[in-house]
């Protein structure tokens, strides 16, 4: 009995995770949660299914790619949820593999990790909305995960097998979010570092003594370099191949080479990132910390999980250099972008604590103290989690916050969504005969809700741009981002552009149907 | 007890007692002369041994020139005659027979020729080298033609001497036909399916290999046979092994072979090595008979006759071998020190249905020029990963040319290598499967000597994608049977690994020819003919393969340490292009001349092999 158990825990306890976030996505996406991203996700699978033009064009430059990918194998479920499914998967999936790691590499017994790893999952806020938002987060985790586990087994058994697959995972983490490709230059020294490895000199010496000694043998250096070059090309050439065809395609099919990163119609971050300029001033937030040093500092703080991880790897330099690098990472970000880091760059330190936990976890203490710790630790990063999403400049990830605390709301009904309430009443208006002009580059919100695209008119059709000069060739309707709308500037029908058609004596409209950020207009022609 | 020349040399100090004692142990144990023993297993200069009969007053005859009764010689076996060294040429007017041997004062030999031919026998003095010649060439016709015709005769479903049989030319001919009707009806579509299988084609064959390489790369975490267990092994346990070389015109080779079979850590005594000498090659038995220090191995001529292949000079040297166990390598090869007791340790840890190990190939002069350097690239790929990916994954391995191990009965058995397939060896490995035996890899290093020349490289090479193209045909003449016998994943195993890397070859410059005509034309012809979709995949499929077999090529050299060479493995599209040019001509063979035996020249590097390296553990 005990052996069946001790068998079966991780897949029951995920199947029990697995149950929880489908019940909590269930209440808070029932009270009007539905973030932009899972809804910019869900109106590519709308319009790859239910239009028949340009679908190559939707397929092959929807970015961040695995996202878009991993949801659309759970199409069947409806657009709107399968962005939510695939999170919700991907996550149990990672704390699974982290159950594993901990049982095979750890060696620990399962009443000590058990209890830290089932902590966060259920009970950490920002793997909570890794799971439900619908976002790329834990596709992120996930490939961010196995990489440095990756990484961490090279160490261990020095075989181009976990150097080859911690390449595949980069271009999976790459293809979920652009910024690591700046890994790049984060894994520089730790790559200097691990090359030592296969030198010949005395592996006795403190490593910097191994160091200096390589360095300043001609013979040695070459060695040196050769290793390095070599292991960062193993490492970087296939995402920068994927990179590569990746822009290739995106030039061939879209004109652009880097159509996949700063169209709105493909990426959603060009909509979704929020400049820091807009937020810095607003204290007490995390924008404020974003920094150097001190923003490395912050996330420390709030992962006190990575500190116990720093203390486990004490002494050991190549790996420690690799714990490092993602903070390099960072360093560079902040310098690179303007913008304001969403949970992920926060998560991906809680990720980390926990690789570094799977490898050298109780090495230092009975296994009493080590659950002690653990969970008083895990306890912490949960404290912590909670702690930021109260500091969080990101409306979202507030809102996300304020229903899943509120549950007084849980009862509340979708319909008082605007983009919903936009989306029924065009599903009200629009058929074959009468057709609703809508730009998805900022109605995306609105488009993801529609029943069917069988009356509307979008970019992705090949007429778009007729009708967007002529519309009464081909609409009736027409829907207008107002001056409130924040997104006002990247879509063509605004309220300025209808005013400048309108001015050419085009047509005559009539308000419709309107919110605070939307406008429908009826179109009529100018009479003679 | 019975003296011959051994016993006058050591009585005169010219032979130790230690060393005769120990020729005479070999000499029991595989039945030979004793003056065989000690030519063959390095105890005695030819030179040497000519130069004391000729002190002794034993002028040494050439018998070549000799006048020859054949009555005598058809009573004798070929066997027992090149096991002691002997050949009758005549009687004399006395009625004596004349017997050329090379240890006239053999008195063992003379007692049983006495026996059998029931008169006074008088031995003449002769060169051992030229007696195996003239032995083979007369009395080895038999096992010659059994090396050519025995696989064909019992396994006849498995020889490649017909190439095509009657329904793969319809299914082949038809296919043509099909096409070409279909391209004159239905022009545009034909096209996009064409374009599109082939593309698809082209990718999946690639991503097989990153997935056998991914796969093998894991096997290195597993070590069957440790250093350990290959330092404790009691030498007094292991079998005799045979090594067999083929040779045809490597006389420069000769010496560098000596010392390679040297460095070999295994009992002197346990190592029966065939040297395989074609009949009209005197240049390379010239270089033996001028050898100024003792050979190692012993000569076997290989009488003349059609196909002149290297499979069927193995299969010669089959009937005379003695080993439990059997390897083959090139002239040129430096295998690992400890690779033979590797592979008994691991032959002994094996279920018994694993009858063959493959050894990794790489090579000693990697970095001597742009080829030599793809050639190891691409070597270390292979042996490295794609055969351990095979072997890990259960799917049929082709053996490669040389460092590869048999169980010698089981050899026998399966019918040995088809002397009329050029990649015999490969062919073996995949009907090893096919008699749903096993094929293994040994985690042990063989260095040869890589092509340095292009035009050499090409012939070469179009023999081996020539002999895989034999395989294909010859394995797939009845599908329906290969299914059953290697099961589904073993039977898409063979089609992408052998047909695949054929088909690929043949397929990669029309591909690229489109890639270029898009690229330069900007799609003005290309997109008349397909639409967007099948550009796109078609476009993915060529640019993500091509990446991909960089990146295959480069883990390889990553992991035996090469790592100057990584960046050469940016050049895989041109090397592609060559094994084009190769396989082009490989087809044109296989339809004109199938059996043609490409030569590839050896000893051409500048290099030496000293500076081999370990396999990597």
């Amino acid at each position: 009995m005990n052996r069946f158990i001790e068998k079966y825990i991780n897949g029951f306890l995920a199947l029990v995770l697995l149950v929880f976030y489908l019940l909590l996505s269930w209440i808070i996406h029932r009270a009007g949660y539905d973030h932009s991203e899972n809804l910019f996700i869900a109106e590519k699978i709308k319009i790859l299914f239910d239009t028949n033009e340009n679908n190559l064009v939707t397929v092959g430059t929807t970015f961040p790619t695995v996202v878009f990918l991993s949801s659309l194998l759970f199409t069947p479920f409806g657009p709107l949820f399968a962005t939510v499914l695939a999170s919700i998967s991907l996550t149990v999936l990672l704390y699974y593999s982290i159950l594993k790691d901990f049982k095979e590499t750890s060696k620990l017994p399962d009443f000590v990790y058990i209890p830290l790893v089932s902590l966060l999952f259920f009970m950490h806020p920002g793997l909570i909305y890794a799971a439900i938002s619908g976002r790329g987060v834990a596709a992120i985790l996930l490939f961010f995960y196995y990489l440095f586990r990756s990484l961490f087994r090279y160490y261990r058994t020095q075989t181009t097998f976990y150097l080859s697959m911690a390449s595949i995972y980069l271009t999976g983490l790459v293809f979920c979010d652009f910024n690591f490709i700046w890994l790049l230059l984060a894994f520089f020294p730790f790559i200097v570092f691990v090359s030592l490895e296969g030198l010949k000199i005395n592996k006795e010496q403190a490593p910097v003594a191994q160091y200096f000694e390589s360095v300043n043998n001609s013979s040695q250096r070459r060695k040196l370099t050769n290793r390095a070059v070599a292991i960062y090309i193993i490492i970087f050439l296939l995402p920068g191949g994927a990179l590569l065809l990746f822009g290739y395609l995106n030039d061939s099919h879209a004109g652009n080479p880097t159509y996949y990163l700063t169209s709105q119609y493909a990426n959603w971050h060009v909509l979704g990132n929020i400049p820091l300029g807009d937020v810095i001033s607003q204290k007490g937030t995390n924008a404020t910390l974003q920094s150097q040093i001190v923003f490395q500092a912050y996330v420390l703080l709030l992962n006190p999980l990575l500190l116990l991880t720093f203390y486990y790897f004490k002494g050991k330099l190549y790996e420690f250099f690799t714990i490092v690098a993602p903070f390099i990472l960072v360093a560079i970000l902040i310098i690179n972008t303007q913008f304001y880091f969403l949970i992920e760059y926060y998560l991906i330190f809680l990720i980390l604590g926990i690789v570094g936990l799977t490898f050298y976890a109780g090495r230092q203490f009975t296994k009493k103290v080590t659950w002690f710790i653990f969970f008083i630790v895990g306890l912490l990063n949960v404290f912590m989690g909670i702690y930021y999403f109260k500091r969080t400049n990101d409306e979202e990830e507030k809102k996300f916050f304020s229903t899943l605390r509120h549950y007084k709301n849980w009862g509340r009904k979708k319909e008082t969504d605007e983009d919903f309430k936009v989306a029924r009443y065009i599903n009200e208006i629009a058929d074959v005969n009468n057709k609703v002009l809508v730009d998805d580059a900022a109605a995306f919100k609105i488009v993801a809700q529609l029943k069917s695209l069988e009356g509307i008119e979008l970019p992705a059709n090949k007429s778009f741009g007729t009708v967007v000069e002529n519309p009464l060739v081909g609409v009736k309707y027409m829907c207008v981002a107002k001056l409130e709308n924040k997104y006002k500037n990247f879509t063509v029908l605004n309220s300025y552009n209808l005013a400048m058609m309108q001015a050419k004596g085009q047509f005559i409209t009539e308000l419709v149907y309107q919110t605070e950020n939307w406008a429908i207009y009826k179109l009529y022609p100018v009479e003679e | 007890m019975a003296q011959c020349v051994l016993h006058k040399m050591t009585s005169e100090g010219s032979f130790s007692d230690e060393k005769l004692e120990t020729v005479l142990h070999i000499s029991d144990v595989y039945s030979y002369a004793p003056i065989k023993a000690a030519l063959n297993f390095g105890f005695l200069v030819r030179r040497d041994y000519l130069d004391f009969l000729e002190k002794h007053n034993q002028s040494i005859i050439d018998i070549r020139n000799e006048e020859l009764d054949e009555v005598y010689i058809n009573q004798c076996d070929i066997s027992h005659m090149n096991s002691f060294l002997y050949l009758p040429l005549r009687k004399n007017s006395s009625g004596e027979l004349l017997v050329a041997a090379a240890d006239p004062f053999d008195e063992k030999l003379i007692t049983s020729l006495v026996i059998k031919f029931k008169c006074k026998i008088i031995l003449l003095a002769a060169s051992d080298l030229d007696i195996t010649w003239l032995g083979h060439k007369l009395r080895g016709e038999f096992f010659v033609k059994e090396a050519v015709f025995s696989l064909m005769k019992t396994h006849p479903e498995s020889s490649a001497l017909i190439t095509f049989t009657d329904a793969q030319l319809y299914f082949i001919f038809g296919s043509i036909g099909l096409t070409f009707a279909l391209i004159i009806l239905f022009f545009k579509p034909t096209f996009i399916v064409l374009n599109l299988l082939s593309s698809l084609f082209f990718l999946f064959s690639i991503l097989f290999k990153l997935y056998l390489a991914l796969t093998g790369s894991k096997s290195e975490l597993h070590s069957v046979v440790s250093k350990s267990e290959i330092k404790g092994v009691n030498e007094s346990t292991l079998p005799v092994y045979t090594i067999l070389l083929p040779v045809y015109k490597e006389d420069k080779l000769i010496r560098k072979l000596i010392w390679n079979l040297r460095s070999l850590d295994y009992p002197k005594e346990k190592l029966d090595v065939k040297l395989l000498i074609e009949e009209d090659d005197d240049k390379t038995l010239n270089a033996v008979r001028n050898l100024d220090f003792p050979a190692n191995f012993e000569v076997i001529v290989v009488p003349f006759h059609m196909p002149k292949t290297k499979p069927k000079a193995c299969n010669y040297g089959l009937h005379f071998s003695r080993g439990e166990y059997l390897a083959i390598y090139d002239a040129e090869d430096v295998p690992d020190s400890d690779q033979l007791k590797k592979v008994v340790c691991q032959f002994r840890k094996l279920p018994e249905e694993f009858v063959v190990l493959q050894g990794a190939l790489n090579y000693f002069n990697k970095n001597e020029n742009l080829l030599t350097r793809m050639f190891t690239l691409e070597y270390s790929y292979w042996f490295d990963y794609m055969l351990s990916g095979l072997e890990t994954l259960d799917v049929p391995i082709p053996l490669g040319g040389t460092s590869n191990h048999f169980k010698l009965a089981t050899l026998l058995e399966l019918g040995a290598w088809d002397p009329f397939n050029v990649t015999e060896d490969a062919d073996l490995g995949l009907r090893v499967f096919d008699n749903g035996m096993k094929v293994g890899v040994v985690n042990s290093t063989t260095l040869e000597e890589a092509n340095n020349e292009f035009f050499n490289w090409i012939r070469q090479r179009s023999r081996w994608i020539k002999g895989y193209m034999q395989t294909y045909l010859v394995h797939m003449r009845d599908p329906a049977r290969l299914v059953r016998q290697v099961g589904w994943r073993g039977f898409f195993g063979f089609n992408f690994f052998i047909g695949g890397t054929s088909f690929t070859f043949l397929l990669y410059p029309i591909l690229l020819l489109f890639f270029v005509i898009y690229m330069i034309f900007k799609f003005a012809f290309i997109r008349s003919i397909f639409p967007d979709w099948v550009l796109y995949i078609s476009i993915f499929n060529f640019v993500a393969g091509n990446v991909l077999m960089i990146y295959v090529n480069m883990l390889a050299v990553f992991k035996r340490r090469y790592y100057e060479l990584i960046l050469f493995s940016i050049l895989n599209p041109i090397y592609w292009l060559m094994h084009s040019r190769a396989a082009y001509m490989g087809l044109w063979q296989l339809i004109t001349k199938p059996f043609y035996w490409e030569k590839t020249n050896h000893g051409l590097s500048k290099l030496s092999s000293t500076s081999a390296v370990v396999t990597p553990e």
